[in-house]
């Protein structure tokens, strides 16, 4: 017998979707650096929410602990290394991408119904709530390669990634119904290790350009 | 009258009036002229009429024009579209003589007029190939000479130019698609098309269905084939552009109707999205346009061009659903697009109308040059606000409706439909929603602008209120819009006729249209009649409140407007039409591409003190700049090469021509 | 006509003269929580109603060169208001103009009053009219594909736009507003509904500085009575929007289709204590906002959009696969 009723079962595994993708447009519409700390820091528990979620009504112990990890990690700790960055980052706004708010968030909303329409073939193939959230999660990993294609900060395009990173992390635990423990710290190490790296990189960067727009990348060409 | 008599009436009336006209003497000719058109739509009122209830039976004049013949008949689509035209046509000619007693209009096209309200009529009568496309170049011809009745203004002629290539580049569009039809067919007559559609391969039926598309969005105005609407129309003599942009444009949506729901249909999914897309296109760009153009009849006509694309999302939305068996959807939404082509009729006509008695009284199109001509010409006033409300698609006004049809035919596709219905809905939900609201910026503006506040210029300050024939037309047009807009219920059995006999939305009950309008199989209701006096009622009681301690207020006092205590306004320190428009105009940046110099020049003693700011904005067509040109050049590209081979030599002109026969010999044989 | 029942017709009466009455009460309620979080005593909230009544006192003033459009505004947007709050179920699902008009139908006839109020801006013929009637004309027309997805996204579940079933339906079953769809649709809503009635961040209805005002520019000209009926309005306008908000998703205690005495009672009693706490929810969240540069209310309102489109795709793709 399940903890709690199908129906509470599905409705809360939508909600953690649906606020899963909410924060990553919301990540689109807002350009305040700090907002977008905040967003990652709270669309990480909403990631968690999942493998609570189904860890629950399957009874799966391990994960329910895969989500507390989860929650720790993409919560708290990510969230909290890019924060470390900002103190050397002005302005703290990133305004100028290469396309308008408007036009971005309407851009997010055409990849979202790409993203329903593309994952119809995998809901239909095993359709349970889970699976049904997935197209969310399709639709946050769209959203987080939009940030990344169009925003010009490092800090911003590593907020993009970790966007990115969330959506695949969702998929992989609407669809498969939950991996292994290990894979799942495995891959959130990996993750861990790219932010640290991107971060000595800014670092680098600010020291040499004095900013960290990657436009000036480009004269590294020349 | 049978129905069979009044259509030779209104065959022969036509050419007789043309000749009446020609022969009659200078001085009654324009009353006359309008009594003949108005006495012609009249008559086509009641053969529409008479169609919608007994239809037309099928009848075959062999002499009429040699080897093909004339064949005729109709049902409830024709009368529909009949009576809109004849009813249009009634307007106009009651309009007209005021309007020409201002503006001299030439004898050929005071006489032309009549030749074109009969070919309009005769058009949805039109049942085998031949007969239809005679009688739309007929259209097409009298409507290109009435287009170029201003013809000594270069603007004229230019607008002319593009409109007599665009609608002939329709027409071949139309002939390919119709020829390739009945080709396939093996028939010319509308019956046996209708009948072997089904038997045609999939690949000739889209390429009839994308050409005719191509003939008739022209004629519609749809994208990308709008750009000639908006030049030609506002060039016409004001009632010529209501009658252009009431009537002419519907038959563009009539030959959708027969050729691509009736005869060829019912057609793949892809032809229901196609319609819709293009559709939403039109209707958000021509909007746009509308709300940023400064002259007041071009700012109609982009209008035209809005509401066809409104049509057509409709008539997509319609076969969409019904491709997705969403019946009832697919009802509402076809209820809709039938029932807005009235509505726009109507509205359009008066807002054309209403605009021509502003150009006869003050010889001004420019919306930033008038302002203020409530006070002078107060009938016209309220007879433009009158369209301006039904345009804006506002509770109350005769566009609101059929919008709300078009939205509630949208929002009920049932979520099983498939993912294409799922993602094409609320796309288009939100472009009729944008158009929806741009379009009321438009008309705020047209009105606001045009007609409130102060004059702008000498013209508009001293402009007389129109002459007595000219409120009347525009009054007819009035009462259409006012009676469309309370009580659509008179259009009902009609459009119940209608929708029986199209094969996307038969066999189910269509929505009813009494006072309560319910959508049956959707749980939606309206009664503009309700709300008309629901609000009618709070009127009073809010007159009743503002009243409230009238008997101790002492009396009224004129007062002077706030200039932050600085010394009196003046008339140039009102928002124009310009400046009203650019915020919107700052918004849509990137789609409509402003050409924009503000050019500040400064005191010689201080840079802070201004000696003189100049701005000037141009709005282009974007897509006629983009697509146009392009296309044009290639054009012009291969007219290079081909005038290579122009020498000049008599004898190389008549190698090729030999070599043309030889080539027709090798191929023929 | 069906579904018209005596109580229905009472219950819409009351929420009308609710509505007409605590419109002023509302507005100072928001005042009011506004003045207290800025340390200010605040003047009361019935102040608004003695600033009503001083101005209906007045003597009329009639602006030189302006039209009957000019008088007639304020008529037009308070009666299609006094419509509204008829037609919006605020104490009963069974008003009797609820088969009248829909939510659409609300929508237009919001719009309505604003192009009315616009109208009068412009026949002033001064600058700062022309100004409030272009930027508010402007906001309207960009708010409108917004509020129209909201309501495509509400009416999914239901299959209806009419207001009496979305109502009805949340009140019946109140986990359904549990789901991202209603939820994405609530916030987007809301923010419409702040622009809607020119609230912050979109316009500040208390500034002084002519250039930054958008619906006091407009209403610049106005004086004494004319301008008494203004205030009523806008305050009924967003009294009827709060309404609105608070009953589409949290209709706990509106009384049905035939209510008795007592279910009305109860009804006046929930929803009046709903609209002031959400009254003073946002007078409160006033504080810690600005006003946002016009040119950045586009991406407001375009942002309300794409919450809009995200409900309505959440709807469909979740209730396809589900039902």
């Amino acid at each position: 017998m399940a903890l709690i009723s199908e129906s509470t079962y599905t409705t809360a595994l939508d909600l953690a979707a649906g606020a899963l993708l909410l924060m990553a447009v919301l990540a689109v519409w807002r350009r305040h650096l700090r907002t977008l700390i905040r967003l990652l820091s709270l669309q990480g528990a909403a990631l968690a929410a999942i493998p609570i979620v189904i860890g629950t009504h399957t009874h799966d112990l391990t994960l329910v602990i895969v989500g507390a990890g989860v929650l720790v990690l993409r919560g708290g700790l990510l969230p909290w290394l890019v924060y470390r960055m900002l103190p050397g980052e002005k302005p703290l706004s990133d305004r100028e991408s290469f396309v308008n708010v408007t036009a971005s968030l309407l851009a997010v909303a055409v990849l979202t119904g790409l993203a329903y329409a593309v994952s119809r073939p995998i809901v239909a193939l095993d359709p349970t709530p889970a699976t049904r959230a997935a197209p969310a999660a399709i639709a946050v990993v769209l959203t987080g390669l939009f940030i990344l294609v169009t925003r010009r900060r490092a800090l911003t395009q590593i907020v993009g990634f970790l966007v990115l990173d969330n959506g695949i992390a969702a998929l992989a635990f609407l669809i498969t119904a939950g991996f292994p423990l290990i894979v799942e710290l495995g891959a959130s190490i990996d993750v861990m290790l790219a932010v640290l790296i991107l971060q000595v990189l800014t670092g680098r960067m600010r020291v040499k350009f004095g900013g960290t727009d990657l436009d000036q990348l480009r004269q590294l060409r020349d | 009258m049978s129905a069979a008599a009044l259509t030779a009436v209104v065959a022969v009336g036509g050419v007789v009036a043309c000749l009446a006209v020609l022969l009659a003497p200078a001085r009654g000719r324009h009353v006359l002229a309008g009594a003949l058109t108005a006495a012609l739509g009249g008559i086509g009122v009641a053969l529409g009429a008479t169609v919608i209830t007994s239809g037309l039976a099928p009848a075959h004049l062999g002499w009429l024009i040699p080897l093909a013949g004339v064949t005729v008949a109709g049902d409830a689509t024709s009368g529909l579209f009949i009576v809109v035209t004849g009813a249009v046509a009634v307007a106009v000619g009651v309009y007209s003589p005021g309007y020409t007693r201002h503006a001299r209009q030439s004898r050929a096209s005071l006489a032309t007029v009549p030749v074109f309200v009969a070919a309009m009529l005769l058009l949805p009568l039109a049942a085998s190939v031949t007969t239809f496309l005679a009688a739309w170049e007929l259209m097409a011809l009298t409507s290109l000479v009435l287009v170029l009745t201003d013809h000594r203004r270069p603007e004229t002629r230019q607008a002319g130019l593009t409109y007599a290539v665009m609608t002939q580049l329709g027409f071949l569009a139309l002939v390919l698609a119709l020829a390739t039809f009945a080709a396939g067919a093996h028939t010319e007559s509308f019956a046996g098309m209708q009948r072997a559609a089904s038997t045609l391969s999939p690949g000739l039926r889209a390429a009839v269905f994308l050409l005719s598309l191509v003939g008739f969005g022209s004629k519609a105005g749809l994208l990308p084939l709008h750009a000639w609407l908006a030049r030609a129309h506002p060039e016409a003599p004001s009632p010529v552009s209501a009658l252009l942009s009431a009537a002419m444009v519907n038959m563009g949506i009539y030959g959708m109707l027969r050729v691509d729901v009736a005869l060829l249909g019912p057609g793949p999914r892809w032809w229901g999205l196609v319609l819709v897309l293009v559709g939403a296109a039109t209707a958000v760009y021509a909007v746009l346009q509308a709300s940023v153009a400064n002259d007041l009849k071009r700012l109609l006509a982009f209008s035209t061009s809005e509401n066809m694309g409104l049509i057509t999302v409709g008539l997509g939305a319609a076969l969409l659903l019904s491709a997705a068996h969403n019946r009832f959807a697919a009802q509402v939404a076809m209820t809709a697009a039938l029932l807005h082509v009235a509505n726009h009729a109507a509205f359009k006509t008066l807002g054309f109308l209403a605009a021509g008695s502003v150009v006869a009284s003050t010889g001004v199109r420019d919306l930033d040059r008038l302002g203020g001509l409530a006070r002078r010409m107060p009938a016209t006033t309220v007879l433009f606000g009158v369209a301006a409300l039904g345009a804006s698609a506002l509770p109350l006004g005769a566009g609101f409706v059929s919008e709300w049809l078009l939205l509630q035919g949208l929002i009920h596709t049932l979520p099983a439909s498939g993912v294409m219905l799922a993602l094409a809905m609320p796309l288009a939900v939100g472009a009729v929603a944008l158009t929806a609201g741009l379009g009321v910026a438009a008309m705020v503006k047209a009105f606001g602008v045009g007609f409130l506040a102060r004059p702008r210029s000498d013209e508009a300050a001293n402009a007389p209120e129109a002459g007595a024939s000219m409120l009347a037309g525009a009054s007819i047009a009035a009462l259409a819009c006012a009676v469309l807009a309370v009580a659509p219920a008179i259009l009902s059995r009609t459009l119940t006729h209608v929708l029986t006999a199209l094969p996307a939305t038969s066999g189910q009950q269509p929505p009813r249209l009494g006072v309560l309008l319910r959508l049956p199989g959707i749980a939606g209701s309206l009664s503009p009649a309700l709300l008309a006096l629901a609000l009618a009622g709070a009127v009073l009681v809010t007159v009743v409140v503002a009243g409230w301690g009238s008997r101790r207020r002492p009396a009224p006092r004129p007062a002077v407007l706030w200039g932050c205590g600085g010394p009196a306004l003046t008339p140039r320190m009102q928002y124009t039409s310009s400046s009203f428009a650019e915020p919107l105009q700052r918004v849509f940046d990137d789609l409509l591409r402003p050409d924009t110099d503000v050019d500040v020049s400064h005191l010689s003693e201080s840079r802070y003190l201004l000696a003189k700011v100049s701005y000037r904005s141009v709005i282009v067509d974007a897509i006629e700049q983009r697509v146009y040109r392009p296309v044009l050049r290639a054009i012009a590209a291969v007219a290079d090469v081909v005038r290579r081979g122009h020498t000049g030599s008599i004898h190389v002109y008549l190698a090729y021509g030999a070599l043309g026969l030889l080539i027709v010999l090798m191929v023929a044989q | 006509m069906s579904g018209v029942s005596a109580g229905g017709v009472i219950g819409a009466v009351i929420q009308v003269v609710l509505v007409a009455a605590g419109a002023p009460i509302v507005v100072g309620l928001t005042r009011q929580a506004r003045a207290r979080l800025e340390g200010r005593a605040g003047s009361g909230v019935r102040q608004p109603w003695r600033d009503l009544r001083k101005l209906l006192g007045k003597q009329r003033i009639r602006p030189e060169g302006t039209t009957i459009v000019f008088a007639a505004a304020p008529i037009v947007l308070a009666a299609t208001t006094l419509v509204i709050a008829a037609i919006v179920p605020g104490v009963t699902t069974g008003s009797p103009l609820d088969r009248a008009g829909d939510l659409f139908s609300v929508v237009g006839l919001l719009l309505l009053g604003t192009v009315a109020l616009a109208l009068a801006g412009l026949d002033t013929g001064t600058a700062f009219g022309g100004m409030g009637a272009s930027r508010e004309t402007m906001i309207a027309a960009l708010a409108e594909p917004a509020i129209l997805m909201a309501v495509f996204g509400l009416s999914i579940p239901v299959h209806s736009s009419n207001l009496a079933a979305i109502v009805g339906a949340t009140a019946h079953h109140p986990a359904g507003i549990a789901t991202p769809g209603a939820a994405l649709a609530a916030v987007a809503l809301g923010i419409v509904i702040l622009a809607e009635s020119g609230r912050l961040p979109v316009d500040n209805p208390a500034t002084h500085l002519e250039l930054t005002m958008i619906h006091e520019a407009m209403v610049l000209e106005y004086a004494g009575p004319q301008l008494a009926i203004v205030e009523w309005a806008s305050a009924m306008r967003l009294t009827v929007l709060l309404t609105l908000l608070v009953n589409l998703f949290a209709p706990f205690g509106i009384a049905g289709v035939r209510p008795g005495a007592l279910g009305i009672l109860v009804a006046v009693l929930a929803i009046t204590a709903k609209v002031v706490v959400l009254a003073a929810v946002l007078g409160a969240g006033e504080v810690f906002i600005a006003k946002l540069r016009l040119f950045r209310v586009p991406e407001l309102l375009a942002g309300s959009f794409v919450l809009g489109l995200l409900a309505v795709t959440t709807s469909y793709f979740l209730t396809s696969t589900g039902g």
